[in-house]
């Protein structure tokens, strides 16, 4: 108990007389306040906040209704006031379930979920289910033969060349050179594959195909011995109403035949090499940032560790700055990451590898100095007090506590890159993300179901081959005993086979120290852009005051224009191209940023000189220059207009405000929030009956049990494998681009990843307090709510808030692929080279994620 | 009264637990159970109370046969029989008054009881329970904010809810120091003696039985090897349940009574 929960006591003399009427008054006139008076402190101000922060929730979307729900905490909190008055203390859940009903139904305005969208966007969304049971794996090569043959419609006398030619051979022919819709015709056609089918196709005017039917299907032909066949047809309405021949014209339509004679074995479809060697892309990308990342993230890590640099003032700065840095690029999701080096490499291997690397830094930067924070003092001072040197405790002393945390987190970093690297092709031309992103745009569902199902089991071997490479590294050969010649062998092949992976990932990924070079200018601007975000903005107007400068002289008159005395005045009051001309503005603002502009004589303009000008602080400017070449107009044109010299400026006419970008990065952000929120909630109430299934323990080890477990567990981890931002997309096509989207692809992804959690905390549960209860007599349900849920509420509380985490920092980024949030915003904004709005939508975010790591890292604590 | 007839435990993988044992305990006795780790005491108690099913035997509690119970019935057979373990089995997140009314629940409502309702009576009786272990003041502590000896108190009084006739004590003192394993049989005796509660209790230390039990089986590799008074409980003999390398020490580690090196 700490000094401020004794403050609270209710029992304190001080307060303990108040009576109920009273403290009932205080907080029906300010709720909290009838708490606060009888000593209840913190409960009082936690009942104000929340009524305020739940009613501007409310007006933020307008969702009155809702204050229903505030008017009935308002009321409870009157009567708690009287009750605690009264030293009784009421429970809280009724206004907590109120205060979440005001949450969720916020959260659901804000984010859009119509549940209807669900069944009128179903047709948009099923293609790319049932491509996922039709991937393009295997075919047989084909040779072709293809012939074809004009026929005009309508006929007309008299009848004009075809514009399209026949083919020779193969021939095909017709038994008439023009039909109308409708009429049958005799096709027959020569040299083609002997006794074998092919199919007729018809193309309209525009190139249109279509396959000619018979009875509603495609129709097929069969050749003779010789390659040659005969086949009736109907003229079809090959051309929209819309674009038919007018009345006394023609159009020249072609029929084609066409034979594909597969031969020689099945072998791998274009889709599927490509996707094959986009994994390999994917997978080189991954494994060259986490190596990289690795190797950078060593020497930043003793810098980050505490117990390394807690010796003096300077190195705890650095300790500081250091870990502040981390924190930063940490809370910045790698795909914001591969945006802003896009700006600085353009979009490539490059570009993701570098956002990946980045990450990884931070990343393992903060986990590295964490391991080497909890290293055991003990073992080294023993060391040392048996005479051994500086190197001798670092390899006996210091390796051998660091080497398993170490091992085990750059494993962990390599099976969260390679996800990561997954989807960094979605907004670069990086990795298998890029091919999917592309195939759905050109409605290849087959293809992209084939790039989904690729990763799904890529993902999933490699996660294998993770864990056993884990298991190795950290639980195997703990000593030199046991090392087998066998073990050596493995251990050389590993690392060949390491050296060699290294080698062909470093060129898959095309680094380029030259462009990272070369674009530097661009990506420091852009970063200088970020670190100055234009929160606020003053309301101006534009001034212009202008001077006539025909050229050559006489070419016309005009009026110059002249606002509250400012003016032009110009050296010269005509002339001709490249003449010296000096511009003089008088009584201008001073010391104001103006810009001094030709205006030619079509209205165009030109700045005078780049980055120009500021006036002095008695308002003057005077800038030298020649008259610009589009300054002349042509004398002959009789009565033109002249161009003119303007100096324009903005006026600043109110007090400055907080921009347009700044409001929409807080209102995006709070829909980030929510969806967050939104999606956490959806994902674990399905993780959570699904999880029992997926307990080995409460499963049993019938057949039946073992099946289901092995089912559930399966699933979930090939589910797990398909990152939310490839369930965005579909989720986009099903619900339409928006948070909706956003929400349903992050609890999609949840589910699996929640229920995996789940799953285990189950399996960890204590037995004991179980059989302790079964012992008693208790039966199944009330062991159930007495014995188990206690021990999972917490930890699956924990692991829930884990995934919210997660998902703040998932959401940030889903909005690139259609899923609502910031994300959209901040991809806008830098496709639109505003850098000091995204800069702000990046600030935002790190302030999401920081204040979410600790809120949810203060409750874990309490949790756990 | 409870007869233990021909008990023969194997389990799945072919461990041979218990081998055809038999024995009787009148109303009111205090029946160590002493043997190796591994010798099939836990498997023993909990055939009792049919935590485990039997492989072949019969137990019966007041001509009752518990092996064949089931359902209701042998929840209602269990409500009768109390239990405490060496590792206390608390829900340690649950409060000790939770803990505590948790033994009532095989005679609460078994709906109410799913919200956490339970009568004024049971709550009175939970508090006398843990005043009667002495702990009452911790009745709204998280069971895990307790000590050892403490949360066995717990224990015991979750046991208490049941008003058991009879108590089945799984090494209750294994965890604990010396001075609080006094302690606790302290409470099983008394709960004996006054309340004549049957205790059957696993204990370790040669001293313990002697000062605590009116009644001592020996159980090896399964078999019951020992059925006697503490005081025909010889050195000799006790070498013979426990095998010869054993030697004596007591609960205290002074060396007047006998533990196994397994332990
Ligand atoms: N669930 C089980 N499955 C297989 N063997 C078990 C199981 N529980 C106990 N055993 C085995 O049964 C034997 C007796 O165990 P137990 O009754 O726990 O002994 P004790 O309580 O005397 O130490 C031991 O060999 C033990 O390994
Ligand atoms: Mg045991």
């Amino acid at each position: 108990m700490s000094a401020s929960d004794k403050k609270q006591d209710p029992t304190l003399p001080a307060h303990r007389h108040l009576p109920p009427w009273q403290a009932a008054l205080f907080s029906l006139v300010v709720p909290g306040s009838g708490q606060f008076v009888v000593g209840r402190r913190q409960r009082g101000v936690g009942l104000l906040l929340a009524l305020i922060i739940l009613s501007v929730l409310i007006l933020w979307q307008g969702a009155t209704a809702l204050f229903a729900a505030v008017a009935i905490i308002w009321a409870w909190n009157i009567w708690d006031a009287w009750q605690l008055a009264g030293d009784h203390a009421m429970r809280l859940e009724v206004p907590v379930l109120l205060a979440a009903f005001v949450v969720y139904g916020v959260g659901i305005a804000a984010t859009e979920i119509r549940p209807a969208r669900f069944i009128s966007g179903w047709p948009s969304v099923q293609p790319y289910l049932t491509a996922l049971t039709q991937p393009e794996l295997m075919e047989h090569p084909t040779k072709d033969i293809v012939g074809q043959v004009p026929i005009q419609i309508p006929c007309i006398t008299p009848l004009p060349q075809p514009s399209k030619p026949a083919s020779q051979n193969p021939k095909v022919t017709v038994n008439t050179r023009c039909a109308k819709v409708g009429d049958t015709i005799t096709v027959t056609g020569d040299g083609f594959f002997p006794n074998f089918n092919g199919e007729m196709i018809w193309v309209n005017p525009i190139g249109d195909e279509q396959h000619v039917l018979e009875n509603g299907r495609p129709m097929k032909f069969t050749t003779d011995a010789h390659g040659h066949f005969q086949v009736k047809i109907a003229v079809p309405l090959a051309v929209p109403v819309t674009s038919l021949p007018k009345p006394g014209e023609t159009q020249t339509h072609l029929i084609r035949a066409e034979q594909h004679k597969p031969y020689g074995p099945l072998q791998p479809t274009r889709t599927l090499r490509l996707v094959l060697n986009k994994i390999g892309e994917t997978i080189a990308l991954a494994f060259i940032a986490t190596i990289l990342g690795m190797i950078f993230a060593l020497p930043v890590s003793f810098l980050a560790a505490r117990n390394l640099m807690g010796g003096n003032a300077v190195t705890r700065a650095i300790y500081y700055t250091v870990r502040t840095i981390l924190n930063i690029v940490r809370s910045i999701e790698t795909l914001m990451w591969a945006i802003v080096f896009a700006v600085w490499v353009g979009l490539g291997p490059f570009d993701g590898t570098l956002a990946l690397f980045f990450h990884t830094i931070a990343a393992l930067g903060k986990l590295y100095s964490e391991a080497i924070e909890n290293i055991d003092p003990g073992p080294i001072e023993a060391l040392r007090a048996t005479g051994a040197n500086g190197a001798q405790v670092v390899i006996y002393a210091v390796l051998p506590q660091f080497m398993p945390a170490f091992a085990s987190f750059t494993l962990y970093r390599w099976d969260i890159n390679l996800r990561m690297s997954t989807v960094i092709g979605l907004v670069s031309d990086a990795g298998i993300g890029f091919l999917i992103i592309q195939w759905i745009r050109l409605n290849r569902f087959n293809a992209m179901a084939t790039a989904i199902l690729a990763i799904v089991l890529g993902v999933a071997i490699l996660d294998y081959v993770s864990a056993w490479l884990r298991h190795r590294i950290i639980v195997g050969n703990p000593t030199n005993a046991g090392r087998t010649l066998r073990s050596y062998v493995v251990t050389g092949v590993l690392i060949i086979g390491f050296i060699a992976a290294f080698i062909w990932s470093w060129n898959v990924a095309e680094i380029n120290l030259v462009t990272f070079v070369e674009g530097a200018p661009a990506g420091v601007r852009m970063i200088r852009d970020f670190m100055t975000p234009d929160m606020f903005t003053r309301p101006t107007k534009k001034e212009a005051v202008d001077a006539v400068l025909p050229v050559p002289c006489g070419s016309g008159v005009g009026t110059p224009s002249a606002v509250s005395g400012s003016r032009v005045n110009l050296s010269l009051s005509c002339g001709n191209v490249g003449d010296k001309l000096t511009v003089i503005g008088h009584d201008l603002p001073p010391n104001t940023h103006v810009s001094v502009r030709w205006v030619f004589a079509d209205g165009s303009y030109l700045r005078v000189k780049k980055d120009c000008c500021t006036t002095d602080s008695s308002g003057h400017l005077r800038l030298e220059t020649k008259i610009h070449p589009l300054m002349a107009v042509n004398p002959k044109a009789g009565r033109a207009k002249p161009g003119k010299v303007e100096i324009t400026w903005k006026e600043v006419i109110g007090p400055p405000h907080l921009s347009k970008a700044f409001n929409m990065v807080v209102n995006l952000s709070l829909v980030t929030l929510l969806m967050a929120l939104i999606a956490t909630t959806l994902g674990s109430a399905f993780a959570i009956p699904l999880s029992f299934f997926a307990a080995r323990n409460i499963m049993g080890e019938s057949v039946l049990g073992r099946t289901t477990y092995a089912t559930f567990r399966t699933i979930f981890n090939l589910w797990r494998s398909v990152e939310p931002m490839i369930l965005a997309l579909v989720c986009a096509a099903w619900v339409g681009v928006g948070p909706f989207a956003g929400v349903m692809a992050l609890a999609i992804n949840n589910v699996p990843n929640l229920g995996k959690l789940f799953s285990e905390t189950i399996e960890d549960i204590d037995n004991g307090p179980v059989e302790a209860l079964m012992a008693t007599g208790a039966n199944k349900m009330q062991t159930l709510v007495f014995a188990i849920v206690p021990q999972l509420v917490p930890r699956f509380l924990a692991f829930i808030l884990y995934q919210w985490d997660i998902n703040i920092r998932m959401s940030t980024v889903i909005g690139y692929v259609g899923g609502g949030g910031i994300g959209q915003q901040f991809r806008l904004w830098v496709g639109l080279n505003q850098y000091a709005d995204a800069g702000m939508a990046v600030w935002a975010i790190v302030a999401m994620v920081w204040s979410m790591d600790y809120i949810s890292a203060r409750s874990r604590e309490k949790l756990v | 009264m409870l007869r233990v007839e021909h008990l023969t435990k194997v389990f799945p993988d072919g461990t041979v637990a218990l081998k055809d044992v038999s024995f009787e305990v009148a109303d009111g006795e205090f029946l160590a159970v002493i043997g190796l780790s591994g010798s099939g005491k836990s498997t023993l108690l909990r055939c009792i109370n049919r935590l485990i099913d039997p492989t072949e035997g019969r137990v019966l509690w007041n001509d009752v046969d518990v092996t064949a119970a089931k359902g209701q019935e042998l929840r209602h057979i269990r409500r009768q029989i109390g239990m405490i373990f060496q590792q206390f089995n608390l829900v340690k997140r649950s409060s000790v008054f939770t803990n505590v009314l948790s033994g009532r629940l095989g005679y609460a409502s078994p709906w109410l009881s799913l919200v956490h309702q339970f009568t004024e009576e049971e709550r009175q009786m939970a508090l006398a329970a843990l005043e009667r272990v002495g702990i009452a003041d911790k009745a709204n502590n998280r069971a895990d904010q307790l000590s050892g000896g403490q949360q066995q108190r717990v224990g015991i009084a979750r046991a208490l809810m049941q008003e058991p006739q009879l108590m089945l004590a799984d090494e209750p003192v294994a965890s604990l120091d010396p001075v609080l394993a006094h302690s606790i049989l302290r409470y099983l005796e008394q709960l004996n003696r006054e309340d004549g509660i049957t205790v059957l209790c696993s204990l370790h230390f040669l001293d313990l039985v002697h000062r605590y039990a009116t009644r001592v089986i020996g159980l090896k590799d399964g078999q019951l090897v020992f059925d006697g008074l503490p005081t025909e409980l010889t050195a000799k003999k006790f070498k013979e349940v426990y095998g010869q390398e054993a030697e004596i020490v007591t609960v205290d580690g002074s060396g007047s009574g006998l533990m196994d090196h397994g332990e």
